[in-house]
């Protein structure tokens, strides 16, 4: 049996599908360069995607054809020798649209290979949200601005040749830098292209992560019944109804909290999240009334508390609530728990407010925060920003 | 005399008396695998806390079925059934039929119960459109028909439907070397066809999930009114129209303050403009142009100027030459279309 | 002394009848027994009739339904669907294309155990647009988990549809069951049937009862949520558990009609005519029974050792059975008023199951031969039925046949 390679991309559906898809394709036709052979592909039950949901893309490379009939012969690699991580929120784990049940970044990762991050972070803030393992495994930082677009406008900010080069540097044996500028220039036709592929190529050190290292956290695990003991029909019970529940600090009890489904959350689908500012909130429900997930629950006081099993972090209520910076967005990298924010205010108002003040100083300006299209010309106007910063890593 | 058989409501559903007055209780809450800022999601939410309890949901196949219901997972705290893409009319039909029967016989409590079959632009406006256009002709079953229109199918990674916008970048309709604009066609005029073709259906709506209020409040004017009603709901995607999904709202707004999308209802024959477009009409509000719509979504961002012109007469025309502005299409005089090359 | 007269109302709910009717009036007559709640119409011949004579029903106060005529098929079977799920009982039915216009709505029926019972009208497929009897209708369901049984006259037809209720509501079947009556042939000529007293049937058959599948504001459930690869597998394991037991619960339902009606079917699947001692026999579906019958009963009167087997029910198939049945002849001639293009030998659908379930099932190897005949309506005549069995008693002497012949063809 001769070589097999494995590449996964992990990435927010949607958003990064035309860059995952870009890389995979890029490691394969990069490493034909070298006489290999390889197929690229999604993962077919992460289709169709939906925004931010988390998806999977993979390469698979071999030397040989029987060999590549080796690598596929299952519908995805159990093991991979690069896991690529697009978006560094990801990095709490992927909560994919085709299962049930969080898994760790790294969950497919051979022991002592590289997972490489775009990121903006440092390793250990990001090992905070990478959960822990037994075996262990190399973290490398491609340092940049996660980009994101769309379906149809897409934001060529070259991350694909930088996470291109990032590879090639992490596991050579794939393919050469030389074969990554040879795919680039025949195929992509971009000199300047070439010059990002090799700076990363250049610039890319992985530090090792040792076994037991990083996020505590549990993971989740669903399992599967039998056919014997599911309902017949294709049916199954339906979602309980909710009622009032007690205040986390007063006891009282009051409001609403539907009932969450525990099948599917969306801790893994947000790259940011709302923080409430619940001094000058109005009580207008318009935030809780106009979420398409449902996400807040309202306490007995009547406050609308995120409830970060249900928040997809769209941003809806920020852009819906009549208060001046009453509800902010904020990157889901600042935060490392999903406890209740009313509680934390109602605790102790004081250091709740002073904690709002710095964590939304960490939110970027909204033109930045900026996961999508928003008017045409945006994506060109962000992406000399987005080169600068990530040369200068 | 009236063309409407029998008005007395067949239950007491009263509206919403604002936001405040909104009951808390949620039929559909998490669980759902949809896009962040799905705005079909919402309109889901908004209709089953208008129907409340009492309700038995068909959903056709569509976003949302298969973002909802997804592997096994419900968010739905109301019966639901699966039905089939074009099978919207056809299901509310059986439901409706089979609790009427049930209650005559003496079978089953008889009590209101609200039937709702759910459809997408794609199994609304396409495919199921037979199914429902015979379903509206059957006075006899009290149903509701909401079709969430996200201008595309959504589901199989976007398409284009009846009710795509003329010249929508789409899998099906991509601009390219030689033709920039594949989809000729102009969006369907949903509503209307279902009250214009079908004289006896007592409600008629449209509604927006930038006007949360209204929207759950004609769901309960519908469910109240007796025999088969459909609703029309405007729905942005950001997965499909390609932007932001924090401007979701905003641009359901934008739908309406642009003219494009017309709010009204249709109860018993009479029309009644509501919200901006109620303004629109009566010249209190001028429309905002189309290109302030248009160009926040990347799924135009191929236009030309030209074509952001035509979609603007297109626009102008509703309201300065349709004989009913908005919504009837029918002209005085005949003129010629004339969209720029493609 | 006073004669006590019952009226006729009150007769028919404790006193079997009699009248002469068409197997399509029979099967509606059947549904007005079964107290069916919601029927949809649509028309297409030759099944139709059915639905024209439900209608007649209900305008007269004799029967107690929603009648729903639809739009199209696809329509119709949807309807029903949803309303049985909903907890009524239903009745449905189409002929040729029109069946297939609703395929989709029959293909998603037996994995969401719905107890439809709809009557085909076996018709010729489009194109051409012939209404003539052929069975490829109702046959493209077979591998989907629907029950299929063939009735031969209009007496049948009433059994069989009170039968079906009986077997499609049993709680551990709950799938859809279609009755095929040959076009034209079933549908359309009269004949003398006995009609059930109304209290029989209400003995016979319970209330349909959806249990916890129920669509109804009070069983909150979620019916046919989206699923992958980690699904699929177990939900079709499901209705195949349903086909383990088909058979068993088929004949306890057969055993019950007996009882309560009097009237006796013997076993279940298939119908054995002069097969004690004969050496071939023919095998087949539906109307076809009558002139085969009559051409049995004559080449017995000259001497030769023919039987005729007709297959009721071809889902189930009741494979062991009827392998066992077979393996005592010396040949076995099919006759298929049906056709698969490509198959193996490029037989007809029915030689094919059974020269399937006689390798698995059977001690002997008997020459199987098939014979297409009677496509569109055309006759199956004795002389054909005759050079048939001819065939048939070389293949048992040893000269080898084609195995797929077309019979009664010009050219």
């Amino acid at each position: 049996m001769g070589q097999l390679f494995a590449v996964e991309v992990i990435y927010r559906g949607v958003f990064q599908k035309t860059l995952a898809k870009n890389i995979t394709r890029g490691i394969v036709l990069a490493a034909h360069n070298e006489g290999k052979l390889g197929i690229s592909f999604g993962r077919y039950g992460d289709s169709p995607e939906r925004n931010g949901i988390p998806a999977k893309s993979f390469a698979i490379v071999a030397n040989d054809e029987e060999t590549l009939e080796a690598g596929m012969a299952q519908y995805e690699p159990k093991q991979v020798d690069v896991t690529v991580v697009l978006d560094d929120t990801l990095c709490k784990g992927a909560e994919s649209w085709a299962w049930s049940g969080l898994q760790p970044v790294h969950h497919a990762l051979k022991p002592g290979h590289t997972l490489i991050v775009i990121s903006l972070e440092d390793a250990p803030a990001l090992l905070k949200n990478i959960h822990r393992r037994k075996e262990p495994y190399k973290l490398g930082i491609v340092r940049g601005v996660t980009s994101f677009s769309g379906m149809w406008v897409y934001k060529d900010d070259h991350t694909d040749v930088r996470i291109l080069g990032a590879i090639a540097k992490a596991l050579p044996k794939l393919m050469s830098l030389e074969s990554v500028e040879k795919f680039i220039n025949e195929k992509l036709k971009n000199s300047l292209k070439v010059t990002t592929a090799r700076n990363a190529f250049e610039r890319f050190t992985a530090i090792d992560v040792k076994a037991g290292e990083g996020n505590p956290e549990e993971v989740v695990k669903v399992g599967l019944p039998r056919w014997e003991d599911m309902r017949c029909g294709v049916s199954i019970k339906g979602q309980a109804q909710g009622g009032p529940f007690a205040d986390p600090v007063t006891g009282e009890v009051g409001g609403f909290r539907p009932v969450r489904n525990e099948l599917f959350t969306k801790y893994s689908t947000r790259t940011q999240r709302p923080v409430v500012n619940f001094a000058t909130c109005t009580k207008c429900t318009l935030c809780w009334l106009n979420c398409p997930d449902g996400a807040f629950d309202i306490t007995a006081a009547g406050t609308y508390d995120t409830n970060f099993e249900a928040c997809s972090g769209c941003g809806i209520c920020e852009e819906i609530c009549p208060v001046k910076n009453c509800i902010t967005m904020v990157n889901e990298d600042e935060f490392h728990d999903n406890n209740s924010q009313w509680a934390a205010f109602e605790k102790d108002k004081g250091a709740y407010l002073k904690w709002l003040e710095t964590t939304i100083k960490k939110a970027d300006p909204i033109k930045n925060r900026s996961h999508g299209f928003r008017y045409r010309g945006q994506y060109q106007e962000q992406v000399p920003e987005a080169m600068e910063i990530a040369n200068k890593g | 005399m009236s063309t409407f058989v029998d008005e007395k409501p067949t239950q007491n559903l009263e509206p919403f008396k604002g936001v405040k007055k909104v009951p808390q209780e949620e039929y559909y809450t998490s669980g759902h695998r949809t896009c962040q800022g799905c705005e079909s999601a919402q309109i889901m939410k908004l209709m089953a806390k208008a129907a409340g309890p009492r309700t038995v949901v068909l959903g056709s196949t569509g976003c949302m079925y298969v973002a909802n219901t997804s592997y096994y997972a419900t968010p739905w705290g109301v019966p639901w059934m699966h039905t089939q893409l074009g099978s919207s009319g056809s299901s509310a039909l059986g439901a409706a039929a089979a609790f009427r029967v049930q209650m005559r016989k003496g079978v089953m409590k008889d009590e209101p119960i609200n039937v709702i079959a759910f459809c997408g632009d794609g199994g609304g406006a396409d495919m199921g459109l037979g199914a429902i256009s015979a379903t509206m002709c059957h006075p006899d079953y009290n149903l509701l028909i909401l079709m969430y229109d996200n201008e595309s199918y959504a589901n199989t990674d976007i398409q284009i439907s009846g009710t795509s916008p003329y010249g929508v970048n789409t899998s099906f309709s991509t601009p390219g070397k030689v033709k920039r604009i594949m989809n000729h066609r102009w969006k369907k005029n949903m509503a209307p066809l279902m009250m214009v073709g079908h004289p006896t259906v007592k409600y008629v709506g449209t509604i927006s999930t930038s006007y949360p209020l209204q929207a759950m409040n004609n769901v309960r004017k519908a469910l109240s009114i007796g025999g088969p009603t459909f609703i029309h709901c405007l729905n942005p995607c950001p997965k499909g129209w390609d932007f932001d999904p924090v401007l979701s709202f905003e641009l359901g707004e934008l739908a309406v303050n642009t003219g494009i999308w017309p709010l009204y209802e249709i109860e018993c024959g009479k029309l009644t403009l509501y919200g901006k477009t109620k303004d629109i009409a009566n010249g209190r509000f001028k429309r905002l142009p189309v290109r302030d719509y248009l160009l926040k979504q990347g799924r135009f961002a191929h236009f030309i100027d030209e074509d952001i012109e035509y979609f603007q007469s297109k626009i102008d025309e509703m309201w300065d030459k349709w004989l009913v502005p908005g919504i009837i299409p029918l002209q005085k005089e005949i003129e010629a279309d004339t969209p720029p090359a493609r | 002394m006073a004669t006590l007269t019952i009226p006729v109302e009150e007769k028919k709910k404790t006193h079997e009848q009699e009248a002469l009717i068409t197997g399509a009036e029979a099967i509606a007559i059947a549904c007005k027994l079964a107290n069916v709640d919601v029927v949809t119409a649509y028309p297409i011949r030759p099944y139709d009739t059915v639905m024209q004579y439900i209608s007649q029903l209900v305008a007269d106060g004799e029967m107690d339904c929603e009648y729903i005529v639809a739009e199209g098929e696809h329509s119709q079977f949807e309807i029903v669907k949803h309303a049985s799920a909903c907890g009524a009982r239903v009745f449905c039915g189409s002929s040729g294309v029109g069946w297939m216009y609703a395929m989709e709505c029959l293909t998603v029926t037996p994995a969401l155990r719905i107890p439809m019972v709809a009557m085909v009208g076996n018709r010729a497929l489009d194109d051409p647009g012939a209404f003539g009897v052929e069975h490829n209708d109702a046959l493209s369901v077979r591998d989907l988990g629907w029950m299929l049984t063939w009735v031969d006259s209009a007496q049948e037809a009433l059994d069989t549809a009170l039968i079906a209720y009986r077997v499609a509501e049993d709680r551990r079947m709950f799938v859809p069951l279609a009755i095929s009556c040959d076009g034209a042939f079933l549908t359309h000529s009269q004949a003398l049937v006995k009609i059930p007293a109304l209290e029989q049937v209400k003995k016979f058959l319970p209330p349909y009862n959806r249990g916890d599948l129920l669509l109804h504001p009070d069983n909150v459930i979620s019916v046919a949520p989206q699923a992958n690869e980690d699904w699929v597998m177990e939900i079709r394991r499901q209705n195949y558990a349903v086909t383990e037991i088909a058979c068993d619960v088929i004949r306890e339902v057969y055993t019950d009609f007996e009882k309560t009606f009097g009237r006796k079917y013997g076993n279940p699947f298939f119908e054995e005519y002069m097969t004690k001692d004969a050496d071939v026999v023919l095998l087949g579906m539906g109307t076809m029974s009558t002139p085969v019958k009559v051409a049995v009963r004559k080449m017995r009167e000259e001497g030769k050792k023919v039987g005729f087997v007709r297959l009721r029910w071809f889902r189930p198939f009741a494979g062991p059975e009827i392998a066992k049945c077979l393996e005592r002849f010396k040949a076995i001639g099919v006759i298929d008023r049906d056709f698969s293009f490509g198959s193996p030998d490029l037989s007809g659908v029915v030689a094919t199951e059974v020269r399937s379930a006689m390798y698995t099932s059977a001690a002997t190897r008997p020459p199987v031969l098939d014979f297409i005949c009677g496509l569109g309506g055309r006759e199956v005549t004795v002389p054909d039925v005759e050079k048939m069995t001819e065939i048939t008693f070389e293949a048992a002497k040893g000269k080898a046949q084609p195995l797929t012949q077309w019979i009664g063809l010009r050219g």
